[in-house]
């Protein structure tokens, strides 16, 4: 009788022990842009799929393009296994510079599939409201100016690559440069059992 | 008398001539041979017009005497610059440029994603996977090497 309990009670509450609630966008209705220009209503787009996400700015040259290249791996693998029901975003923390043209270019430039990945930029109280909620830190740091006084700014920033469930709500963080793919993949399965 | 203070003159030319010979072979032997410094997978990741980008390779010192990096430069780009990304608490990552780095005697060091990098600002054109682009490392001893990184991501 107490071992049968046990495996109820595992089943019910093991999954969430594993991926415990680290925040809730459920509520949340952020009005942003993706590389098409088009009006992305966030999360309400990607309600009732696997969310993996990642915080970047389109002018960084080896950390972001690194957690980018980390998720078009991890799209290749599911896609691969035949795991469908997953979108991908890589939401700009560097609105002012990252327009749905920049976002667009940073994809094409790296032939992404985007049939589930969607570059998300927006006005900047939107994009901090979910930085934030999101647990990332991004900060200007160094600015470089061109010859043309084209002005940039690196940015001290978490690198990360964050796991949502179908219900928005954030489960699990990864360190987006040096994720461990099969890691990622086997937790999508797992909630996505779940 | 005349034919011994002809052939003392001989005598010191020739010491002299040898003096000379020992501080030029002194001079060459303090000079690394390129061949010294070798740079081997060089690559680069794609990137927009106007966009930045990192190049990653390998530096090996194969001489016996240290040599320094000290620029990194390309017609390719606006700027060029030596970086390392460095990790702080709570998964945070920043970005700094490196004046020198030393590489020793019998050694390598490696560029690579999330560390040393030679960062590109301001690239000319678009550069997709499959192209080439073009640089240069400034080394102390070794002088200027060209080379070539080819364009792609990891797979």
């Amino acid at each position: 009788m107490r071992k049968a309990f046990l495996i109820i009670f595992v089943f019910l509450f093991g999954c969430r022990d594993k991926f415990p609630v680290l925040e809730d966008f459920s509520k949340d209705h952020f009005h942003l842009k993706n590389q098409n220009n088009q009006e992305i209503l966030f999360p309400d787009f990607a309600k009732g799929n696997i969310v993996l996400v990642n915080y970047i700015f389109t002018n960084c040259p080896d950390i972001c393009p690194l957690s980018t290249n980390n998720l078009r791996l991890i799209q290749r693998r599911l896609k691969d296994e035949k795991i469908k029901d997953v979108y991908f975003i890589s939401l700009s923390f560097d609105p002012e510079n990252d327009t749905p043209e920049a976002l667009s270019k940073f994809a094409e430039i790296r032939n992404l599939d985007l049939s589930n990945w969607q570059f998300l930029t927006g006005n900047k109280p939107a994009i901090d409201s979910i930085i934030k909620k999101a647990n990332v830190i991004a900060a200007k740091s160094d600015s470089t100016i061109f010859k043309n006084g084209r002005k940039i700014f690196s940015f001290i920033h978490t690198d990360r690559i964050q796991l949502i469930d179908a219900l928005s709500q954030i489960r699990k963080n990864y360190k987006g440069s040096t994720a461990n793919i099969d890691e990622i993949v086997t937790d999508v399965k797992s909630l996505q059992k779940n | 008398m005349r034919k011994h203070i002809c052939l003392k003159w001989i005598f010191l030319l020739s010491i002299i001539a040898l003096i000379d010979a020992g501080s030029k072979a002194q001079a060459q032997s303090n000079t690394v041979p390129k061949k010294q410094i070798t740079i081997n997978n060089a690559w680069i990741r794609p990137s927009v017009k106007d966009g930045n980008t990192a190049i990653y390779f390998t530096i090996s010192n194969t001489g016996d005497k240290p040599d320094t990096l000290i620029d990194a430069q390309s017609n390719r780009a606006e700027i060029v610059e030596v970086h390392e990304s460095y990790q702080m608490p709570n998964d945070r990552i920043g970005m700094r440029q490196v004046k020198s780095i030393v590489i020793n005697p019998k050694s390598k060091i490696e560029f690579k994603p999330g560390g040393y990098h030679v960062m590109v600002l301001g690239v000319y054109k678009d550069y997709k996977i499959g192209d080439e682009f073009n640089f240069v490392l400034v080394f102390k001893r070794a002088g200027k090497l060209k080379l070539q990184a080819a364009v792609k991501d990891l797979n």
